[in-house]
């Protein structure tokens, strides 16, 4: 499937194209304009940021100095940022060992119930997080997990899990049932076929399933909040400790959404054809 | 020293009621290359892929050797198999692939090294050795994947329609070198084509299949001369023989000339009773001015042969037929001629089974011969 | 392309292979059951109960008590049409702008990675940081960007959060779901067969006569891809309405409303699960019948 869009037939007119192509970079660029004014924002001080919108000022990098400085008793970006990284990177990983396994047996040697298996795991984000959270913080208080990484983790990876055995199963499909069958006849294990045949292949398809986890946990607020009053507070609750009821805070508030945001803006970017091909095939099978 | 027997396999899809293969019985010598060969949806691919242990049986039982490898893994069945599509793995080099088995089976690298070469020297596979498939091209990709077969000596090959993804003139080609490639390492080979070119050139015997039913099993000349039934009849042999309904007036006529059979060579005499169908092959219908009126249709003139498509007006219907005639042929489209039979001419009984050859020659018959109630079936 | 594309099992050989079978399934099979149906039978159980948790009460069973006064409960009527709102709204509106822009995208023009870039932001942004940065920057009444165009434009501004809290946060949701539904629908445009396309555009068809005989009917199986994804995450909308507006009427959809009845302060956690149990059973009848809808919507298309 190729990544590129349909040739044009003789006939259609270039200006035509260029017509829709001017139209979509001027729907993109408005689109975009939140972000852009955000980032810009970032860069003003208070003042300039709270008055009329304005385009030219002094850059200054004060605020992002604001807001990353340490202050005892509060939670500090490098914190948060740790918390961050070691629960979604973990999670996400987990979530990946568990999921692997379970695909390879919903596609490559299906059980007899896998659209039952299938569906259980899907139907199993219909309960609202709002509500299971009564429950799992008991549990996490009985089970002394209040207030760490650790519930987190376990957390993340419960909700990730549905999207990634789905996506994942459907990847393992795009594997040519033959190389399958010429691997188990040429004495592959399970490990041995995963690894030197399945994950190679689907290796782009395992990439967009990680970075969908990774977006999703790294973004995930109402667990975070509920569960980690203080320590292991991740960065999406960081980035509401920068509202304050006095005072002007819109360019702190912006310097922190940027700093929160850039690691997975970055990687969408980075990973976006991928994505695209993920979504495509993850999903409609 | 390994045979392969089926015995009675059998294998019924879930969720359908014919079975794809039935009661399959098959013994196939040590060293021999046997060719499964039958229109899609005979079983022939289910029958490869009951051996290889990819398909299960429902009832019967499969032997390579001694052993009842009915129940057993396919990589504890010692087999190695050869796919249409190749299957090599794509993300591991040329000699990579050849190795893969090996790897799996813990075969030390020096060791590993040294027959993946071996092998790569006889298939002319030594300069890509450290190139990735989607580099090569179909009959090199080819050539890889009967490698990876060779490599790991198993007791039995198993081949799915190896050729049948390479163009025509590559086919030809490889078809001698599998061939002699196959003798030279004397390993029992199963082979599976639906072109029945390919099996009458390459098999020891070939076992034609039709509807999951074993039709016949024979060398490829018994088959072509002695064909079992009215479906191996047909589909033997390129153009396919002439099939004609005769119904069951005695004497036999076709067209406006009356048949004369010469002795029986075989079985039943001829007043086996019931709608007959007889059939000789193009070679033997001469075209010139014998008693059976015909039209021709169209000249195909191939250089060596010259087939010759004419229609004859038999019971009422346009009858097809084919001749082959030898060089130089000056008939043309359109063109009226008269027909003889100079050949083997095959009975065949209602239920399709063969039941005479002998040779025949037509006459010129009275008048034509009234339409009978039993209307002209076409061949089974 | 591939001769075997049927999905054919690998053989069993006896009891044991079933079972070899099923163990790759079983560590990510039993987490899930463990993290999922634990809390959601617990919840089933609180829903059965009376129990105040501050001040601190007895937890007592009270059977169906909590249905019966869910459905005369006013405000959890108001929440359901709130949820109503926010979800059916943001999700055929994405839908809809997220086609939009894939068809836009589907054509080769100058700089089509970068407007791409821009266009599947949003969804890459942290939910919070989306409502506050919408909140503060672009809804605030005397500072933000869209009252300060109006003002231009000699309109008055427009109190966007405090009145006309439902749209408001609907309009961040679309724009922030925009991007989910383009890719996935780019990504349908992409896999379709150009050969198809050609036949028609041979036979005299016009594009608008494609788009509709063709495309749509192969999109089908995206949108409602789209659809059942957008549906399960919009429904369960929390962070936006956490730091837009607090709640308060015209914003708080069923989650919320939950979360405002047991730890956002009411503490009436037998309640609050009642509620949840009930979004439960209405979100799998949603999703079916949503789906259900659109096929039959789409299929009347297709032999029109």
């Amino acid at each position: 499937m190729s990544d590129e869009p349909k040739v044009r037939a003789v006939g259609e007119g270039r200006i035509v194209n260029s017509a829709f192509g001017l139209l979509a970079w001027i729907v993109g660029l408005v689109f975009f304009f939140p972000v852009f004014w955000m980032v810009l924002n970032s860069f003003k001080s208070e003042q300039d940021a709270n008055t009329s919108p304005k385009l030219f000022f002094h850059p200054t990098l004060d605020r992002y100095r604001d807001v990353t400085k340490s202050t005892t008793g509060l939670l500090s970006f490098a914190d948060a940022f740790a918390n961050s990284a070691v629960v979604v990177l973990l999670s996400t990983a987990i979530v990946m060992a568990l999921a692997i396994p379970a695909a390879y047996a919903l596609a490559i040697r299906p059980v007899a119930k896998w659209r039952d298996v299938l569906f259980f795991f899907i139907s199993t984000k219909f309960l609202p997080v709002v509500a299971s959270i009564l429950p799992i913080w008991i549990l996490a208080r009985n089970l002394h997990l209040l207030n760490t990484r650790q519930s987190l983790i376990i957390l993340y990876t419960a909700i990730n899990l549905p999207l990634a055995v789905w996506m994942l199963r459907s990847f393992f499909r795009e594997v040519p049932r033959e190389l399958i069958e010429a691997a188990e006849i040429d004495g592959a294990s399970l490990r041995g076929q995963l690894t030197s045949i399945i994950l190679p292949i689907a290796a782009p398809g395992i990439a967009a399933t990680a970075l969908l986890c990774v977006i999703f946990a790294w973004n995930e607020f109402f667990y975070a909040v509920q569960l980690n009053p203080v320590k292991g507070s991740t960065v999406p609750i960081w980035v509401t400790t920068n509202i304050s009821t006095r005072g002007d805070f819109l360019a702190k508030l912006s310097a922190a959404s940027v700093l929160a945001c850039i690691p997975v803006v970055l990687a969408g970017w980075i990973a976006q054809k991928r994505m695209i091909r993920g979504l495509a095939m993850g999903a409609i099978k | 020293m390994t045979s392969v027997r089926y015995d009675r396999a059998t294998r019924t899809y879930e969720g359908t009621s014919t079975p794809a293969v039935d009661a399959l019985d098959l013994d196939i010598g040590d060293g021999e290359l046997l060719v499964l060969v039958g229109p899609s949806g005979s079983g022939k691919s289910t029958a490869l892929r009951m051996l290889a242990g990819l398909e299960p049986l429902d009832s019967g039982a499969i032997y390579i050797g001694d052993r009842d490898v009915s129940n057993v893994r396919p990589r504890e069945r010692d087999i190695a198999m050869v796919f249409q599509n190749y299957a090599l793995y794509p993300q591991l080099s040329v000699a990579e692939n050849m190795g893969f088995a090996l790897k799996q089976a813990k075969v030390p690298k020096p060791e590993r090294s040294q027959r993946v070469r071996e092998v790569a020297r006889i298939l002319d596979l030594e300069p890509f050795l450290n190139r990735k498939p989607k580099q090569l091209s179909g009959g090199q990709r080819q050539r890889v994947a009967m490698g990876r077969a060779i490599v790991r000596r198993p007791a039995v090959y198993l081949m799915d329609e190896p050729l049948s993804n390479l163009d025509a003139k590559l086919r030809v080609q490889t078809r001698t070198e599998v061939v002699e490639l196959q003798a030279r390492l004397g390993v029992t080979t199963v082979y599976v084509t639906h072109d029945q070119v390919e099996a009458m050139t390459m098999g020891d015997r070939v076992a034609v299949l039709r509807d999951g039913v074993l039709q016949q099993c024979d060398a490829p000349r018994t088959l072509y001369h002695e064909p079992a039934n009215l479906f191996v009849a047909g589909f033997i042999g390129s153009p396919a023989m002439n099939l004609v309904a005769v119904g069951d007036e005695r004497p036999l006529r076709l067209g406006d000339a009356q048949l004369e059979l010469g002795r029986p060579s075989d079985k039943a005499p001829l007043d086996a009773a019931g709608a007959m169908t007889v059939g000789f092959r193009p070679e033997a219908l001469q075209v010139g001015d014998g008693p059976l009126r015909a039209q021709i249709r169209t000249v195909e003139d191939l250089g060596s042969e010259v087939f010759v498509h004419l229609a004859v007006d038999h019971r009422g219907e346009p009858l097809p037929l084919v001749s082959k005639m030898q060089p130089p042929f000056d008939g043309q489209p359109g063109q009226s001629v008269g027909l003889q039979i100079a050949g083997t001419t095959h009975v065949f009984a209602p239920d399709g089974s063969r039941v005479a050859s002998t040779t025949a020659t037509l006459q010129p018959g009275a008048a034509p011969a009234p339409v009978t109630a039993d209307s002209p079936g076409s061949a089974l | 392309m591939n001769a075997t594309t049927l999905r054919r099992p690998l053989p069993r050989y006896a009891l044991s292979e079933s079972w070899r079978r099923r163990l790759p399934l079983l560590p990510a099979l039993l987490f899930t059951i463990a993290l999922t149906q634990v809390p959601f039978v617990m919840s089933i159980y609180y829903s059965l109960t009376d129990w105040h948790v501050v001040p601190p009460g007895p937890r007592e069973f009270v059977g169906l008590d909590n249905y019966n006064k869910l459905f005369s409960d006013h405000f959890f009527g108001q929440a359901v049409w709130t949820s109503v709102k926010l979800t059916v709204v943001p999700v055929l509106g994405s839908l809809v702008l997220g086609a939009a822009f894939a068809l836009l995208l589907d054509r080769r023009f100058f700089g089509r990675g970068i407007v791409r870039t821009l266009l599947i932001t949003p969804f890459l942004l942290m939910p919070v940081v989306v409502g506050l940065i919408w909140k503060n920057q672009m809804f605030d009444t005397l500072y933000g960007v869209l009252n300060w165009g109006i003002d231009k434009l000699g309109f008055t501004p427009v109190e966007w959060v405090s009145r006309y809290p439902t749209w408001s946060i609907a309009l961040v949701l679309i724009w922030q779901w925009t991007p989910f539904m383009m890719l996935i629908l780019l990504a349908g445009l992409q896999s379709m067969p150009s050969d198809v396309i050609e036949a028609a555009k041979v036979d005299g068809a016009t594009p608008w006569g494609i788009f509709r005989q063709l495309t749509l009917s192969h999109l089908r199986p995206y949108m409602e891809l789209g659809i059942l994804l957008g549906t399960i995450y919009l429904i369960q909308v929390y962070d936006l309405i956490a730091v837009m507006t607090g709640g308060g009427p015209g914003s708080t959809n069923v989650p919320y409303f939950v979360f405002q009845r047991s730890i956002g302060g009411g503490w009436e956690f037998g309640r609050a699960s009642s509620y949840s149990i009930v979004v439960v059973l209405a979100s799998i009848v949603i999703a079916t019948v949503a789906l259900r809808v659109l096929s039959n919507l789409l299929k009347g298309e297709e032999a029109a």
